[in-house]
């Protein structure tokens, strides 16, 4: 028996698609529940940046999540497939117009994932203050708590809504299957058979 | 501000029923270890020594004798251990089977007892597993015994340019399963000593010999309830060969290897008594 930790949303959705066109049968959370008990598979519905969390601790021993979310975190866990979904950038918005000089003595840049951000800047030896903020990220170059923004970019809507341009792309995200390092050994059979099976699955998709 | 009932974070504090259990997981393994023949050594707290061995200088808890030269607290007891045994007590003693009940110390305020054995000049990673194991059968934990060759990773690594340690610290199945080798592929669903003859004939003469040795170790110790983990790979302080971790859940309850010190191969192992602790009083 495998738990696995499914992040709320479309995510879990298309997750749980693969696993009824693996096993040919419905796998449904209902009302508002959040577990799906069925005989091979416990399903955890969990906020999205809990899902690491969960396998780290091994209150699962399988989860999907974004490969953003594990950079941000840094957890050890075992990346077992890229699913190929949820396709997204992390990138640099600025207000229209802007250029990002990575010469100025000290940037502001507000984001949510402040790890990324940090590493980022530290990897190109540029020195920035970094303002954690939580959401409406798009909202601090715009009344000048922030010379740019750090956030996830799918279509870049929301940005141009609000009057910002990405100017630089620092990773494509998509999400990925992960494992917890013990489940990994203790339950390798059932772990690398799902992967497998769901490994068969995105490749015919592709 | 600090409060009076506040104790440093990562510190350990042991009492009634919990220092009971400490105590007895302590006792269990002293009485285990001399009749084996180990004798007992207690190293000092203060060492000049562990930053030479420890990579991250960063874990070590740093202070300064009376002639401001570097002294940390010990944040690793082998390194102590062996040392002071070849270098120190080398005159007095040939003694060659120790046992160590001691805490160790990282930055900032982390505490961690342990229980420790090293076997000096032993090259047999049998001979301390079994004591492992019978330390935490007489305390009635039944664990999983996982087996791995730090070898194997190395060699593996060094025959393709693809890979490198990295890889297999972080379990990339995927990258060993894309170069399409066979001998590779059955490496990453192997599990148990019987899948091992069956990969023998076609894995390269380095890998079969490393793999040899994990099977000779399981067979010696008839462990049922074990597994093979060939590819695992974690980044150590010294255990440089075969290697084994006492795992249940997603704890560790010890590791041991074998490594080498100007070299003479010696063999050992540590349980982590604070994990034992807590699966008892659970």
């Amino acid at each position: 028996m495998l738990t696995v930790a499914l992040p709320k949303g479309r995510i879990a959705q298309e997750t749980l698609e693969i696993f009824e066109k693996i096993f040919g049968e419905s796998f449904v959370f209902n009302d508002r529940k959040l577990i799906l008990e069925t005989p091979k598979f416990r399903f955890l519905l969990v906020r999205n940046q809990d899902v690491a969390t969960y396998v780290f601790h091994q209150a699962a021993d399988i989860g999907v999540v974004g490969l953003d979310t594990l950079e941000e975190q840094g957890l050890d866990v075992i990346r077992l497939l890229d699913l190929k979904k949820g396709v997204c950038r992390v990138a640099i918005g600025m207000r229209k117009g802007e250029k990002l000089d990575l010469s100025k003595p000290e940037l502001k840049v507000a984001t949510k994932m402040v790890n990324i951000t940090k590493r980022y800047f530290e990897e190109r030896a540029v020195s920035v203050d970094i303002i954690k903020l939580y959401g409406s990220i798009e909202l601090a170059p715009l009344v000048g708590l922030a010379d740019m923004i750090v956030d996830i970019v799918e279509t870049g809507t929301t940005m141009k809504q609000n009057g910002l341009e990405v100017v630089e792309e620092m990773m494509t995200s998509s999400t990925y299957l992960i494992a917890n390092k013990n489940s990994f050994i203790a339950k390798k059979d059932e772990v690398l058979d799902i992967y497998k099976k769901i490994s068969d699955v995105i490749k015919s998709d592709a | 501000m600090i409060f009076e009932h506040e104790i440093p974070n990562g510190s350990k504090l042991y009492f009634g029923e919990s220092a009971k259990v400490k105590r007895r997981v302590e006792s269990i393994a002293s009485e285990v270890l001399y009749s084996k023949g180990y004798e007992e050594i207690v190293t000092p707290l203060f060492s000049y020594h562990q930053h030479l061995s420890i990579s991250d200088e960063k874990k070590l808890v740093r202070l300064n004798d009376e002639k401001n030269h570097n002294i940390s607290l010990r944040a690793d007891s082998t390194i102590d251990v062996v040392r002071i045994i070849q270098k120190r007590l080398g005159r007095n003693t040939e003694h060659k089977k120790w046992f160590y009940i001691q805490p160790v110390f990282t930055y900032p305020t982390e505490e961690h007892y342990q229980v420790g054995v090293e076997y000096i000049g032993q090259k047999s990673l049998s001979s301390v597993l079994g004591i492992a194991k019978e330390i935490l059968d007489r305390l009635e934990i039944k664990p999983l015994i996982q087996i791995s060759n730090m070898q194997i990773p190395k060699l593996i690594s060094d025959m393709f340019e693809e890979l490198s340690l990295e890889d297999f610290r972080h379990v990339n199945i995927e990258k060993f399963l894309s170069l399409n080798v066979e001998w590779l592929e059955k490496l990453v669903y192997l599990q148990n000593a019987k899948q091992i003859d069956e990969v023998i004939s076609i894995v390269p003469e380095s890998i079969k010999t490393e793999l040899l040795k994990m099977k000779e170790l399981c067979s010696e110790m008839a462990c049922e309830n074990s597994v093979m983990a060939p590819l695992y790979y974690a980044e150590m302080l010294y255990y440089d060969e075969l290697f084994f971790r006492i795992i249940e859940k997603n704890e560790v309850y010890a590791r041991g290897g074998r490594y080498k010190n100007e070299e003479l191969n010696s063999v050992g192992f540590a349980i982590y008594t604070d994990v034992v602790c807590e699966a008892l009083t659970k």
